[in-house]
């Protein structure tokens, strides 16, 4: 989650800042010597990036036990023909979509709303910001463990909450689907709104405050503002976030595997995401070849992403 | 019921260990010491069992120093129960290292991917019941086959013929000597019976509770009397009742079998009936809600193999001293957990190995290790001792543990395992659980959980 | 709209000229309201860390739950490192992300200077393909990863951690997109003209501009790579574990209990925490340059 959250972090920064892409000019020297810059990262890159990913599609056409791993046998696209009526993937794919809107929603938009908080003029500004930021250096395992007491149904701080509202205590970790789903989705929540105020923050300040002050002439109030210029001003990093949430939720795993401990992702398989599927197929019933076909399956729903991703950065471009 | 296959494996089995790694190796064990019972003549034992001759020991060093490594899960408390210095005083050539592994399905993880690479392999590795299925099934090949190593027919007529045959290949070949064993009992609280004005007295106990139907009508009356849960969990009912079947998961064949398997059937439906009595504390196993409830008294039973012994002990503490008792299981004898120490084929020191792991499993190392920490023997040899027969423990209210577990163990029957035991009982438990917690409809989870089952078996 | 370089150098600046200009408005109590609100809300879990961390077990077995810090903390410490060797992972963690941002930080400069800068053949080819993968989550690769690591023999050792996260396409890109603007062509031609070797060039006139970016790029690669789960579960255990990895084996253990989990987690989080209360500012800067846009 972190790498893809950075990376697009990192991508905001780049090409959304400029929407006609400005030509590199190259310097006149060397050229044989680029490669010899290029070679380290590419030769890391190609063994332990590239090769593993296309390698994983062939694997996917065979039979592979992970107790085994030197035995192949090739059986087709008999792994794929079985996962599109497999109701467990289909749960999986399901949930991690779901999950990935219930987190992704509540968490920009408050997002949204906290860094037009922290962009008015204040005394401990900094305070805020950090305070805000400790949940994201608090580590995805430790924030699950944590959140794993806080839901403890006969202990758990939340159902003591609950109860003052007449609620009986919840088995969060075994309960009705919405229930644990947004449980695991607070999880995320908790650990990611302040990160991504900030990113908002960044974005606001990157506004010209002329276009606030010819707003207020004309009789525009705070909320108008808000709407009619931070918010339009903000839309690629908008845009950008709610991709890069849902690339971040098909790679969930710590958050469902620990917070019901174990790789059924609750009962009823109530909160039981791609990855943890994909774990859960190899690494515990040990069979590599239809965890690959769940890996590279979940490849090409992450380029469709990727794709649509592409489509709304142009069609932004195109309006400005 | 969300056990991960670690969890389950430790709860199959590896509890053996498990339990100790609390009671053994941590500052409990301070706490655990009062559980220990105290068998008759705690010096003597050792060398009145002794199965293996102790006057010309082959130590298998050829006269060279050597370092044997020997992988475990948990904590087998060889240590703690000095055998490693009684072995280096009898072979003052070796030197015994200890790979310990916390939890086995960590250990599992390493095992298998060493033995499919043929590399990083421990002079000695400890196998669990859990995976001793997957070991025979498919790795049979790369361990020493016990029946071909000297003295075979003496050593094997040592252990539990149904010991020895669990870690055997369907070829023939036993990969592993028998630690200890599961024998199940029933823990209860004699002093929350008493409270709620029902019979307390184990002897008393043991009839009402002779049958699982029994068991659970008595349950009912003490929710009535109490308003609280009688036992635990749905899982304690289930997996001790699935092993009193002729068939658990699998057929004669070692081929899963959960359908047509007498002992899932009936085990499945007095869960479903003890659940839908509203009697357990619809508590998952092994989970942290489940450690609390010990000292909180949340519930007034347990099915209990004898490595449970510690395991209540260090979670319900000193406060529990005396409140805890022992009666005979429900419906039969029926076993849960143990494991077996195997020696990987090739390794730089295989004879010296051979010999450590058949001194270990030794009855005379089995008799110390009930003696110093309640792992009931594999071996027959060592349980039939008198010190193991007359044991008591005064933490569990006096109870005549030795003839209890002794009991169980002398009537257990035995059902075929299978190399996928652990994740079908773990989708077993998972959907008894939605029956318990969230009222499922119990033939929509028999048919989930078979749903499941496919998952982990591919077929 | 500003470029990545230009945020870097202007951020800080920029705040401070507009409240010293008075034009950004001023909170009022809602604001403050709000926003302690949601501090309370941010510190409210790590405190109760450390509530439930030092109580006994059947301390919290109560209603209402504790609210204070009781006095087992360090009994619940001591026991927590008796279960899982916590400071160990630790180290192993700092080793791990170490050489991680290392090699990171080092082969992307590189790298990203040669696409910002160098025209070689397969300069857009090779760039294009870097920046397409930098989208695909890189755990759909983790089976051969598996298979090879196992072949090697390096499963359980921390170099099947470290060898795949050497490089990241992201880094390459952030790296390239600050020189294309941060680093003047010319003064590289002035270089070249003088004589000097590319590689002198990179080392006198590129590195040193490029410094503030690797900065970024390292506390990202060294965040996430302290982060970083799903792999190392899969290639290491508690056995040898990094903090993640121990954690985790805590919290799954034989007896997993609150206080002792709890417990656990504060030594593997609070030292992060105190370095990050520290460093904050500076990081808040660097998390906000690193992801300024116009």
């Amino acid at each position: 989650m972190t790498a893809v959250r950075e990376a697009h972090a990192g991508v905001l920064a780049g090409t959304v800042g400029h929407p006609r892409k400005r030509r590199p000019r190259y310097a006149l020297i060397g050229s044989k010597a680029a490669y010899l810059y290029v070679a380290p990262f590419f030769v890391v890159f190609a063994i332990f990036g590239l090769y593993p990913l296309l390698y994983t599609g062939w694997i996917s056409l065979h039979d592979v036990s992970l107790l085994n791993i030197n035995k192949m046998t090739w059986v087709g696209f008999h792994n794929y023909t079985s996962l599109w009526t497999n109701h467990f993937f289909l749960n999986a794919l399901t949930n991690t979509i779901t999950i990935g809107i219930i987190s992704a929603v509540p968490q920009l938009l408050m997002a949204l709303g906290i860094a037009h908080l922290l962009n008015y003029r204040m005394k401990g500004s900094i305070a805020f910001r950090i305070a805000m930021l400790m949940p994201y250096a608090t580590s995805v395992v430790a924030t699950t463990l944590i959140f794993g007491e806080l839901y403890s149904r006969d202990f758990g701080f939340v159902n003591w909450f609950l109860h003052f509202f007449g609620v009986e205590p919840i088995n969060w970790v075994n309960a009705p689907k919405w229930q644990s789903q947004l449980a695991v989705a607070s999880i995320v929540i908790w650990r990611w709104t302040g990160y991504n105020a900030l990113i908002y923050l960044a974005g606001m300040q990157a506004i010209p405050h002329e276009l606030y002050e010819a707003a207020a002439i004309d009789g525009a109030n705070r909320w108008q503002q808000f709407r009619k210029i931070t918010i339009p001003s903000l839309r690629p990093t908008i845009l950008f976030t709610v991709v890069v949430s849902t690339i971040g939720s098909m790679q969930m795993f710590a958050e469902p595997y620990l917070f019901g401990s174990g790789t059924n992702g609750g009962g009823n398989g109530q909160y039981q995401t791609l990855t943890l599927y994909l774990y859960q197929q190899g690494w515990q019933y040990n069979h590599l070849g239809f965890a690959a076909a769940v890996a590279w399956t979940m490849l090409v729903v992450c380029l469709v992403l990727v794709i649509i991703n592409a489509m709304l950065t142009n069609a932004r471009g195109r309006r400005g | 019921m969300f056990m991960t296959s670690r969890r389950a494996r430790m709860a199959i089995g590896v509890a053996a260990v498990a339990a100790m790694a609390v009671a053994g190796c941590s500052s409990k064990s301070k706490t655990s010491a009062p559980a220990s019972s105290s068998p008759a003549g705690s010096s003597s034992p050792a060398a009145s069992a002794s199965g293996s001759a102790s006057a010309a020991w082959d130590c298998g060093d050829n006269g060279q120093k050597i370092t044997l490594k020997i992988g475990l899960f948990g904590n087998f408390a060889y240590k703690t129960a000095g055998l490693y210095d009684k072995y280096q005083q009898l072979c003052p050539n070796i030197t015994i290292q200890e790979d310990d592994i916390e939890q086995s399905g960590d250990y599992w993880n390493k095992l298998k991917t060493n033995l499919a690479a043929g590399s990083g392999l421990d002079d000695i590795q400890a196998i669990e019941v859990g995976f001793v299925a997957q070991v025979t099934a498919n790795y049979a090949d790369k361990f020493v086959d016990f029946n071909t190593v000297p003295n075979a027919a003496q050593i094997k007529s040592t252990f539990y013929p149904w010991k020895w045959q669990m870690a055997t290949s369907t070829d023939g070949k036993t990969v592993g000597l028998g630690t200890d064993a599961g024998p199940e009992a029933m823990c209860f609280r004699q002093d929350l019976l008493k409270a709620a004005g029902l019979p307390n007295d184990r002897n008393t106990l043991a009839q009402q509770w002779s049958t699982w139907d029994g068991f659970i009508n008595f349950g009912k009356q003490y929710k009535q009397k109490t308003g609280k849960a009688f036992i635990d969990s749905v899982n304690s009912i289930f997996n001790a009742a699935v092993y009193q079947g002729n068939e658990a998961y699998d057929n004669a064949q070692g081929k899963p079998d959960v359908e047509n398997s007498d002992g899932v059937k009936k085990a499945w439906q007095l869960a479903v009936q003890a659940a839908q009595a509203g009697i357990t504390a619809k508590i998952n196993q092994w989970t942290k809600d489940w450690n609390q409830s010990f000292a909180s008294g949340t519930f007034a039973t347990i099915s209990c193999p004898a490595w449970m012994l510690a395991y209540i002990t260090s979670q319900a503490g000193d406060a529990g001293k005396g409140k805890w008792d022992v009666t005979s299981l429900p419906g039969g004898a029926a076993n849960w957990g143990g494991s077996w120490l195997g020696v990987p084929k090739g390794g730089p020191h295989e004879k010296a190995a051979i010999a450590l792991a058949t001194w270990l499993t030794a009855p005379a190392q089995q008799l110390t290790m009930w003696t110093s920490q309640h792992f009931w023997p594999s071996s027959q040899a060592a349980a039939q001792d008198p010190s193991v027969k007359t044991a008591t423990s005064d933490y569990f209210n006096n109870a005549p543990i030795g003839e209890i577990f002794g009991n169980s163990a002398a009537n257990l029957k035995m059902p075929p395992i299978g190399p996928y035991d652990t994740d079908i009982q773990t989708a077993l438990d998972t959907e008894l659980g939605n029956v318990e917690q969230q009222g499922k409809n119990p033939q929509q989870a028999w048919n989930d959980a078979l749903a499941k089952i496919k998952q982990v078996t591919g077929s | 709209m500003a470029t990545l370089e230009q945020t870097i150098r202007t951020v800080p600046r920029r705040r401070r000229r507009s409240s010293a200009a008075g034009r950004q408005l001023t909170a009022g109590p809602f604001t403050y309201i709000v926003l302690i609100l949601v501090t309370v809300i941010s510190v409210f879990p790590l405190y109760y860390t450390m509530v439930i961390g030092s109580h006994t077990n059947s301390e919290m077995a109560k209603s209402p739950p504790p609210f204070s810090v009781n006095t087992s903390l360090f009994d619940n410490m001591r026991e927590a490192l008796k279960q899982q060797p916590l400071f160990r992972d630790i180290l192993n963690s700092i080793f791990v992300s170490g050489m991680i941002t290392l090699g990171t930080v080092a082969f992307c400069t590189l790298s990203g200077f040669a696409f910002a800068k160098l025209r070689f053949r397969g300069n857009k080819i090779l760039f294009g393909l870097t920046l397409g993968t930098t989208l695909i989550p890189p755990q759909l690769g983790v089976i051969p990863l598996y298979m090879y690591m196992a072949k090697l023999g390096w499963i359980h050792h921390l170099q099947a951690v470290i060898l795949p996260n050497l490089v990241s396409a992201f880094g390459v890109f952030f790296m390239r997109q600050y020189l294309v603007n941060a680093m003047p062509t010319e003064l590289l031609e002035a270089g070249w003209v003088d004589g000097a070797s590319t590689f002198r060039i990179f080392r006198t006139i590129v590195l040193p501009i490029a410094r503030p970016a690797m900065a970024v790029l390292a506390m990202l690669t060294f965040l996430f790579a302290w982060n970083d789960f799903f792999w190392p579960l899969l290639v290491l255990n508690s056995h040898n574990a990094t903090v993640q990895v121990g954690l985790a084996g805590l919290g799954q253990g034989y007896i997993p209990q609150q206080n002792i989990i709890m417990a656990g987690t504060m030594l593997c989080t609070f030292p992060l925490l105190v370095v990050f209360v520290v460093l904050g500012k500076q990081i808040v800067g660097g998390i906000m340059q690193g992801a300024v846009k116009g």
